[in-house]
């Protein structure tokens, strides 16, 4: 967090508002979304209970499992929620456009959870499908390990910065906004909008105030209140199992039904406030450069549905050692790029940067237009100087090359030095881009004497890193033959992971 | 020195119960040690989750039947046919060659389940084994005691295995999963700080017939189902820097001495019980009371502490930067509340000598924000 960032959010405790972090908004919002409101029992391993699903607020669909402990109702709720999910991914693959190797589909699906912890439930859901075997002694229908890998795809590829096929409200939100409550606070998703949006009639206190009652704003999950579950929950889950047991089919589809109308009470004040936190988020306009990443989104979709159609294996439990080290290299670099596209497009994000030194901006006191300097290979190159006078504590030292949201795209420049001047601060810069091919630069693509402008750093280009093949990996780095999930191929006890507490 | 001490403890607990210090309230030393209320509210014994009630900010934690159930479940079954499930999970999956097995059921001593017999069972047993004259390997909840500020702590680890090595371990049996070899870290953590409760208190109870705290191993066992199934598995959880941490906090209860002298006379927690149990100190007066001791409130603290919403609401009403989290804290180095970083950012304050740097760099962002507003801003 930045000083700047920071001092947002003192002003937002002050005047008990939400106040604006950013411009736009840097995530892409489909026009179709499906939201997903996984909820799990407590103290199972990604038992899931219940999922409201659905791509508009009106056509929300209600999925429970009566027994989550029960095996067989966990992988039927698995194979109903998945069909949904894959019937939407579905509807994205088609009307492929460009040819040979480099067809893409025009958009992506996009699904959204009210919170990390939803996407968490969403990964935990992912890897108990995703090895099921769809035959012998404990076979599953098709759809589910379909599903599993697909919704692990998603997950993998939230990770990414910038990323926009999966992702929390709650982080959308807390990018755009923010509040006068810690990050921890920010996580819940009533106690944010109570911030951002306060219910008609209540004032940013009693909202808040609301948002940390469970019996007013039930938790958006993943995890349902310990009083309901002690004082509903458990008694109704209770009253489902007798009449299971004593074959009672009216008892059975009372207590069922029962159970839905529970639960329903508990998820639908969450996806009723997570589609009005989508509405929000479409009154922010979009930071241009979303498309760039969306573009990289749908080549990403792509060649994943290529790989599902091509029969390919589930992700594998834990990656080797040279996968890892490559989507870290990933990783960091797609968060380099967010980062920088951010800065560039958003004068917040911009002046974010500038109060921690690592951008600045300021007015040109002077300028060498017409310098040039001799290439190694004897050419001469226009290579204009300038000199800006900055307020900002840069950071940055000789050598740093820099974009510019304030000049024509294309333009480059390194700093050569900078200098203290009283208060200020002088940064001498060398333009090295941008300028056309002619022996002169072209109009406008040199900053001149008066001009305000603003420099951040460029993440640049970096070769992407070598690593040897996976025959070749030092026995230092790969697994021992005993090891299990060195084979994705034969994922152990695929089909027949034992199941505990069945009745 | 000491009795002046505790009978200020006492006062500040009133008439209510002493509520002993659990492996829980240790671990919480850890995770907020500079916070005087909560060392002297736990130092005194008081009952936080009642005073934090009564004070208008009840705590809401409560734990989930389904969690609980899951827990005594797992344990039961890790358990069963003594321990056979967890002697296997030590021989396969750490392979570990243990010989002969025993093992010691220490629940209740002949259907006495009073914590002294059972400590004194405990400490019988652990004492023969250590000494190398006992059968048992395997001990089924002892009963340990450490003495925390002059006062017992009965505290009762899952298991404690000996012979590992040659060396006691404590078994930690937890129900959150480990899936495909990981964890959820925090509650690993939260375990691991429990567990060096219990070993803390095996060490003690063998320093006092000379054994070498060498005897108690500071890795423990951590065993927990595997994926989403029911069967166990097992890993060792390096604790060192926990059972340092910890020793460190304990040792400063024993100066709770140096606390409880900069409190005002005769205060006190007392919430004033009557014989039906409810309380009759008027409220106001009970947070008047909490408001004399010092607070560390942090936004963590709602993760574990009973009197978090409380201390939340009473930094809200400094203006404390404290609720707005470390990430924001960290920023204004030396400032205490919003007043006075935004007395700062738009120069209506002078800073004193050490604030001159933070001062400048908060005019420089406020002049920053003030420009993207007259931009046009976000809306």
């Amino acid at each position: 967090m930045s000083m700047l960032s920071a001092l947002a959010h003192v002003q937002a405790t002050e005047s008990m508002q939400a106040v604006p972090l950013t411009a736009f908004r840097h995530r892409r919002l489909s026009s179709r979304p499906l939201v997903i409101i996984p909820l799990v029992m407590a103290g199972e391993a990604g038992a899931p209970l219940a999922a409201m699903v659905g791509s508009a607020r009106r056509k929300g669909t209600l999925l429970v499992v009566a027994q989550p402990r029960n095996r067989d109702q966990r992988f039927a709720f698995a194979a109903s929620l998945g069909r949904t999910v894959i019937d939407y991914i579905d509807s994205f693959r088609q009307g492929r456009r460009g040819g040979g190797g480099h067809s893409r589909y025009p958009d992506t699906p996009q699904i959204l959870v009210p919170n990390h912890g939803g996407i968490k439930a969403l990964a935990d859901l992912g890897r108990m499908c995703r090895f099921r075997s769809t035959s012998g002694p404990h076979a599953v229908p098709d759809v589910v390990p379909e599903f599993g890998m697909w919704l692990t795809f998603l997950v993998d590829r939230a990770e990414q910065a910038g990323t926009s096929m999966l992702l929390p409200v709650t982080g959308i939100l807390a990018e755009h906004w923010a509040t006068g409550q810690s990050t921890l606070e920010d996580q819940n998703l009533a106690s944010l909008m109570a911030w951002i949006a306060p219910p008609a009639g209540l004032s940013v206190e009693q909202a808040m105030a609301d948002a940390e009652n469970p019996d007013v704003c039930p938790p958006a999950g993943p995890a349902t209140s310990p009083e309901f579950d002690n004082r509903d929950l458990a008694p109704a889950i209770k009253r489902f199992d007798t009449a299971r047991t004593l074959g009672d089919l009216r008892a059975l589809a009372a207590a069922e039904s029962d159970l839905r109308e529970l639960i329903a009470g508990q998820i639908q004040p969450t996806w009723r406030m997570t589609w009005e936190a989508i509405a929000l988020l479409r009154s922010v306009p979009e930071a241009p450069r979303t498309i760039k990443r969306f573009e990289r989104d749908c080549a990403a979709f792509t060649s994943y549905s290529d790989y599902r159609d091509s029969g390919g294996l589930p992700q594998r439990k834990r990656d080797t050692a040279i996968g890892a080290a490559q989507r870290l290299g990933w990783l960091e670099r797609a968060l380099a790029e967010f980062e920088s596209d951010m800065a560039f497009d958003d004068p917040f994000v911009l002046a974010d940067r500038r109060s921690a030194g690592e951008a600045f901006a300021g007015t040109v006191v002077e300028a060498e237009p017409s310098r040039t300097v001799t290439t190694a290979s004897n050419r001469r190159v226009p290579r204009p100087r300038v000199t800006i006078r900055t307020q900002d504590p840069v950071r940055l030292a000789a050598d740093t090359k820099l974009l510019s949201p304030s000049m024509p795209s294309g333009h480059k420049a390194v700093i050569v030095s900078v200098l203290p001047d009283g208060d200020a601060t002088l940064v001498t810069v060398e333009v090295t881009g941008g300028m056309g091919r002619a022996r002169v630069p072209a109009r406008g693509s040199v900053p001149v004497p008066d001009q305000r402008i603003a420099y951040l750093p460029d993440p640049g280009w970096r070769p992407a890193p070598q690593f040897p093949g996976s025959d070749r990996t030092p026995w230092t780095h790969s697994a021992t033959a005993g090891e299990t999930g060195a084979d994705p191929a034969a994922p152990e006890d695929a089909a027949a992971e034992e199941w505990g507490n069945e009745d | 020195m000491k009795a002046p001490v505790d009978d200020r403890l006492d006062a500040l607990r009133g008439s209510a119960k002493r509520l002993d210090y659990s492996a829980r309230s240790l671990a919480a030393l850890e995770n907020n040690p500079r916070c005087t209320l909560r060392a002297l509210l736990d130092a005194s014994g008081s009952d936080k989750a009642a005073i934090a009630a009564h004070a208008g900010h009840p705590s809401p934690f409560g734990q989930s039947a389904f969690a609980l159930a899951r827990g005594n479940v797992f344990e039961t079954m890790v358990k069963d046919n003594g321990c056979a499930e967890l002697l296997r999970l030590l021989r396969e999956t750490l392979q570990l060659t243990l010989p002969e097995v025993g093992y010691e059921d220490l629940n209740d001593i002949g259907g006495d389940g009073r914590a002294e017999v059972r400590h004194d069972r405990t400490k019988q047993v652990l004492l023969q084994a250590a000494r190398g004259n006992g059968g048992g390997t395997l001990f089924d909840h002892p009963m340990l005691c450490l003495p925390v500020g002059g006062h017992k702590a009965f505290l009762e680890p899952d298991l404690v295995a000996f012979r590992i090595g040659g060396r006691f371990h404590v078994v930690e049996i937890k129900s959150f999963p480990i899936i495909d070899g990981q964890a959820d870290p925090t509650q690993v953590r939260a375990a691991t700080t429990q567990a060096c409760a219990y070993i803390i208190a095996l060490r003690n109870l063998l320093a006092r017939v000379g054994i070498d705290k060498q005897a108690v191993s500071d890795t423990i066992v951590l065993v927990a189902p595997k994926d989403f199934t029911n069967r166990p598995t097992a890993a060792f959880v390096d604790a060192r820097k926990q059972v340092a941490a910890l020793s460190r906090q304990l040792a400063r209860i024993e100066r709770i001495g140096d606390l409880v002298d900069l409190l005002p006379e005769g205060l006190t927690f007392d919430l004033g019980l009557d014989k039906d149990k409810r309380a009759r100190r008027p409220a106001e007066e009970l947070a008047e009371a909490l408001d004399q001791v010092p607070a560390t409130y942090r936004p963590d603290c709602l993760n574990h502490c009973e009197m978090a919403f409380y201390c939340r609401s009473r930094a809200r009403a400094d203006s404390s930067l404290d609720v707005l989290g470390p990430a924001v804290r960290e920023q204004f180095g030396g400032i205490d509340t919003t007043t006075m970083v935004l007395g700062l950012a738009q120069g209506r304050l002078t800073p004193t000598q050490d604030q001159v740097e933070m001062a400048a760099a908060l005019r420089h962002a406020a002049r920053l924000r003030a420009e993207l507003n007259v931009l046009g801003g976000a809306e």
